[in-house]
This record gives structure tokens, sequence and C-alpha cells, in this order.
């Protein structure tokens, strides 16, 4: 507009009544308020050479109310314009930035937490692969096989010789708890080892070889660990727990599925050892497991819905996945059971044709919909060397260098299983995968030397496309400098590329060796003869 | 087209436009409340120099639309500022920081905005040292303290 051109002169020079302005900090004799309005226009790395200027800079640019608008702008956002354009799923129609977290859909879970910076930090860490190592050798040589779990920031080990033993994952050379397996005389093999956090404390389910079970807590305000019942189920070796507040679903090597309801919700103290015995809710024999399999246990008001997973050899596609979903009642009856495999997946057939349930079905697009093709695009020889599960991801780990990932789909009316898609990144045999529900996955190589980890939202958001993707999601971390004197130094941890002339035997049960949770990767392996070593990925 | 007048802080009377000047919150309010009588706008935390400057900028954005973009998002995104606030804008640090403070007394937000994007464009890809100086800011850490905060904040510097 010519208009504005003409309407002043902007180069009128100001007047200058004083000119101190080069000895005193106009900027610091701004309010807080200000500075942080001028704060907020400013990135992340800016922010953080902000906080290297004063006291006063620390204070404001480490302000949480900002951190949190740089978390919404940089890792809500995208996301919420990615599932909205994905058009399967159905959204609050407005994700826009508010002081209140709760409406940044699946970010809720961060509402309680204070420190917004902390959370960016995670989270920016996490997508970098950058994270802290330290490892912890166990003192003693333990005899394997040694189950480890991660929750609630504590790790759990067990093993024959020493028992139950609880590390805290900040500082995991310190042992929190540790208590002796029952019965001294007869050594007992651990098989199977479930935990479960429910209001402060955390329930854990050591499954052993000889068919017994015994269940321990562990109060995490004082660290008391302390067995709660043992009894034996009778059924041979314990080969798979799952374990849901005060539910307990295990796996025998007889095939036998049992459902346990635990005692948890009378607490007197010292309960009497009757009240203290699992009931058992439903038991069921299975014709044929194959290992692996795992075990999934969701509880909802009215129902217990528990999902087996195995993997099965199919003439057509090699090994698929069936996914069977036992429908309980909180008493134990049997409301229903619903199988779904992963064949249709593989044969890239989209699951709306194989429902035949027109309605979902949408002519968009013409270049996915084929009559019958004729070979799998999925298609292991192998079975499966490791699964996970954690609804609704469904992942599966293979000797040839990938992971299989399925979106399982359970509605009040149909299981079936969206989609495959393979995930290539690992540069050697993958032999355990691990996944939570919020889409985020851990995988480690045979020698556990090479972890890689997942955001399979993305993932997924391009599932059912055939195209290949641009990029895979997973990023390399490193376990290299094994030789670091130091090993609680910050070290960025990039490709993976170690060269490893090292050999040592794959663990015979890797899956056992690896958990995560929102800040921490835990890894239990094999280094040189006879020791492990427990290795933490500090994310913070 | 009514005119109003405004007295700064030390007491000169300007004659501005109703429109131009409705553009600071504070003073459309004190409009309403007090109806048309006639009577000056009295300032007391804006002298003559920056209200001068104060109204320069209203009289050039008075036919922008009302907060175009309240968009908190959008509008935090970028540190863009136009051709002409940028010329606007080029002042010595005094009067910037003066600016910004009546902006922020006269609740105009755009003006507000315009003055802190300045500022923290001067932050923006400088060393702490660099920024310091920029600023006449006071180092009150210990060395060991920098040491470490320098520590912490590392993980960001890469990109």
């Amino acid at each position: 507009m010519p208009k504005r051109r003409r309407d002043d002169e902007p180069d009128l020079p100001p007047k200058r009544f004083r000119n101190d302005g080069k000895s005193t900090d106009r900027l610091s004799s701004l309010s807080n308020e200000l500075l942080l309005h001028i704060l907020s226009f400013l990135s992340v790395s800016s922010l953080n050479v902000c906080q290297r200027l004063s006291r006063r800079f620390q204070t404001l640019g480490g302000d949480s109310e900002l951190w949190k608008r740089q978390y919404y702008s940089q890792w809500v956002q995208p996301r919420a314009r990615r599932l909205a354009n994905s058009r399967r799923t159905t959204l609050p129609t407005k994700v826009d930035y508010s002081p209140r977290v709760a409406t940044w859909f699946d970010h809720g879970h961060l509402a309680h937490e204070g420190n917004w910076k902390r959370q960016y930090r995670l989270r920016h860490n996490w997508s970098r692969g950058l994270c802290r190592v330290t490892e912890v050798e166990f003192p003693e040589p333990p005899c394997p096989p040694t189950l480890v779990r991660f929750c609630a920031g504590i790790v759990f080990t067990v093993e024959s010789a020493r028992g139950l033993r609880a590390w805290t994952a900040t500082d995991p050379a310190r042992c929190l708890a540790s208590i002796s397996l029952s019965s001294p005389d007869s050594p007992v093999t651990p098989t199977a080892l479930a935990v479960s956090h429910a209001h402060g404390k955390v329930e854990i389910s050591v499954g052993m070889g000889n068919g017994h079970i015994s269940l321990f807590l562990l109060d995490l305000q004082t660290s008391k660990l302390e067995l709660q019942s043992s009894y034996s189920a009778g059924n041979g070796t314990i080969t798979a727990m799952a374990l849901s507040t005060s539910y307990l679903l295990v796996v025998s090597q007889y095939k036998n599925l049992i459902l346990y309801k635990l005692h948890n919700d009378s607490h007197q103290a010292g309960g009497s050892s009757g009240a203290a015995v699992p009931r058992q809710l439903a038991s069921l024999k299975a014709d044929n497991i194959v290992a692996p399999m795992t075990l999934s246990l969701r509880v909802s008001q009215s129902e217990i819905i528990a999902t087996i997973v195995y993997s099965f050899f199919h003439i057509g596609c090699g090994w698929s996945l069936g996914i069977q979903e036992l429908r309980l009642g909180k008493d134990g009856q049997q409301l229903g059971s619903r199988l779904a495999t992963t064949v249709d997946s593989q044969y890239g057939v989209r699951p709306s044709q194989a429902l035949q349930s027109g309605k979902r079905h949408s002519a968009a697009e013409p270049d996915h919909i084929q009559s019958t093709p004729s070979a799998p695009f999925i298609l292991h020889q192998q079975p499966p060397t490791s699964m996970s599960y954690s609804h609704p991801y469904l992942l599966t780990s293979h000797a040839d260098n990938t992971l299989t990932m399925y979106l399982v789909v359970s509605t009040a009316d149909n299981l079936f299983v969206q989609g495959g898609r393979r995930l290539w990144g690992h540069t050697s045999s993958v032999s355990a995968v691990q996944v939570t529900k919020r889409g985020k996955a851990v995988s480690v190589s045979s020698r556990g030397d090479e972890i890689r980890i997942w955001e399979l939202e993305t993932a997924i958001s391009s599932l059912g496309t055939r195209k290949a993707p641009k990029e895979e999601h997973g990023i390399p971390l490193s376990t290299g400098s094994r030789h670091e004197p130091e090993p609680a130094l910050p070290r960025t941890l990039y490709e993976s590329l170690n060269s490893t002339d090292r050999e040592t035997s794959p663990l015979s049960k890797m899956q056992d060796c690896v958990g995560f949770d929102e800040e921490r990767v835990l890894l239990l392996r094999e280094r040189g003869v006879g020791t492990q070593l427990l290795e933490c990925y500090d994310f913070t | 087209m009514s005119a109003i007048t405004l007295t700064s802080s030390d007491g000169i009377e300007m004659s501005v436009d109703r429109t131009t000047a409705e553009r600071s919150v504070l003073i459309k309010n004190m409009l309403d409340d007090l109806g048309d009588s006639g009577d000056a706008v009295p300032l007391p935390n804006v002298n003559e120099a920056v209200l001068k400057k104060v109204i320069e900028w209203c009289e050039h954005h008075k036919n922008d639309a009302p907060s175009a973009s309240d968009d908190d998002d959008n509008r935090r995104k970028t540190t863009d500022i136009d051709e002409w606030d940028q010329k606007f804008m080029q002042v010595d640090q005094e009067m910037l920081f003066e600016i910004i403070l009546a902006a922020n007394y006269l609740d105009i937000k755009a003006l507000l905005d315009v003055g802190c994007k300045t500022v923290a464009n001067m932050i923006k890809g400088k060393s702490p040292e660099e920024i310091r100086k920029t600023f006449n800011i006071q180092n009150d850490f210990t060395p060991e303290e920098e040491d470490q905060i320098r520590r912490e904040n590392e993980w960001a510097e890469d990109r």
C-alpha cells in the first residue's frame, strides 16, 4: 500500500536524553513478566544459553510454562496434525495449546508433572538417542538364568542363587532389598517374573521351574520386600506370567492357563496364610503352545481380558502370530473368546476387506486394493525370537535383523490385526523386543551390543500404505566404549557401528533381560564368562 | 473523527486521533469509562519522547485488524518483524526498553510483541558472554556454578 509508505518518516532519530545506556543493565531491570514474554520468543537452544547468563535468568529460563509451550509445539502439535491427517482416528477437533495439558491428546499423563524443561529434555534425548550409561557388574557371577523386570523406577532381578533383588534405577549400584527364594534345601530355578505397580507398592510374582509361584510385595516408601505367599500350581514349569493389579495369569509347561485373583484388596496386617493364597478363577487347557509366546492382562471395570499371543507356522506365509483374547468376568466365568491372526496382514490384505465390513472400506486408495495377493510381503521362515504385546502394539523380533510390528484392534465386536510392517535398522539378529502401550519400543540385538529405540506411533500412521517409508524410526544406541573409566559421564551415543570381537553366547532368554520406562532403558547382558552386566541408559 | 488529548509524564499535551489512541487498551478503557468529556488523559508513566514514538507506531498500525492473530503459538513461532516495525525499532537500547515498558503499561499487545521480538533477536545466536556484553548483564555465578550450568544445558546446543 502506498499509503503506508508516506505515512511516516521512520528514520526519525530518537531523542537521547540520557546517554548512560552503556553502563546499566536495562534488560534485567524489566519485570519478570516482561522478561518471560521476551524469552517466550526464543528457541530451546537460546533458552539454554539464557539460563547461563545470571541467576535471575537461570530461574526465568527454566520457567515451566515456557518449556510447556516448547514441549507443545515440538511434540504435541506435530503429532496432532499427523493424526488428523491419517483420518483413521477421530480426534478432538482442536488440539490447541492450553495451560491445561489434559487436552493434549495422549499427553495427559504429563499433567501432574511439574518440570516441563525436564520433560522436554527427556523427550529430546529419546528422540536423539542421547543418554547417559551406567553399568553395574553383578558383584558375584549369578547363575543364569537371571530374569529382569523394570517397574516404577525399580529394577527387579531374580535368580536361583541370590533370590529376588530390587535395585534403584537411579543408582543401580545400590541394592534396595533382597529376599531369597523359598525352600533353601532344594534349589529352585526361577523361570518367569512379572511385576505390577499400584498405590506405592509393587507386586512381584516369580514362577519357578518346579511349578511354584511366589508372590512378593515391595513397599516403595520403606523399601521393604516381603513374601506374600508361595504355593504350588503343580503344573510343571511356569513358562509365562502376566500380572495386573490383583490378577495373575500363568501359563505352565503343560499348557495350562490359569487366572488367579490375588488377595490384595483385603489389607489386614500380617494377613493369615489362608487369605494369602490366591484364588484360582479359571483354568484352561491348551492343545498346543509354541514358544515364544507372550501374555497380557487387561483389567477393566467389568471384565478381565487375557490375551495370549503365540506363534505358529502357516504354510503360505511362514511364521505367523495368533492372538487369542479371552474375556472373563470378575469371578472367572468365561464371557467369550476370540481369535485373530496376522496372516491377512502378512498378505497385505486390509482388515476392512478381510472382515467384509463394507462401511469401513474406503475407495480413496484404490492402489492398495488387490483381489488376492499372490505372495505375502511379510514372510518369516524362522519363528520370532521374541515378542512383546502391549495393547495395541504387537512386536516380534527376528533373526533376520528386523522387527515386525502389528496393530491389534480390539473392539466390542471385532478383534483383528491391522497392517503389518517391518522395522529395519538392526545390523544383526534381533533377539529381544519390549513395547509399552505408549508406543515406545526397545529392541536389542542378540549380543546385547546394539539397542534401538522406536517411536511406533509415527510408523503406525503410515500403516496400510505399502509405500516404503523414507526413513526408519529406530534410533540406535551404541553401548560402545566399554573401557570408559567413568561410566557416569554423559556421552553422546550415535551410530552403533562398534566392532564386536567379543565372542559371547547369546543369552538364552534375552526378553527377560530388557526393560524400560519413560526415563531409562535397562539391559542385562553377559560380559565375558559368567559375569553379567546391568546397564542403565538414562535419558534424563 | 474525534481527537483526544494525552498528557505525558513531563506534562506535554498531545492531540491524537481517537482511533489511533484506542490501539492502547488502557486508553480505550479509560475513554469508555470517562465518556467523551474532552479532558486530557494523563499518562504518568510515559514521557514525551516515548509517547511520541508510541503514537507514531499506533498511527501506522491504526488500520490493522484488531489483534489479527491471537493465535499464541503461531505468533510465537516466528521472531520475524515486518519491515516498517524493524525500522521503527532501530533505536538505542534505552528507547527500546522504554517502548516495551510503555507498550506494557498502555496495553498495546502488538507493540509489546514487536519490542520483545526485537530483544529476542538481539539474544538469538549469541554466546552467553556476548549477550552479557550486549545488555550489561552482571554475571553472578561462581566459575564452578557457571561450569555446572553449562554442562546441564549442553544437550540442546547441537540444534
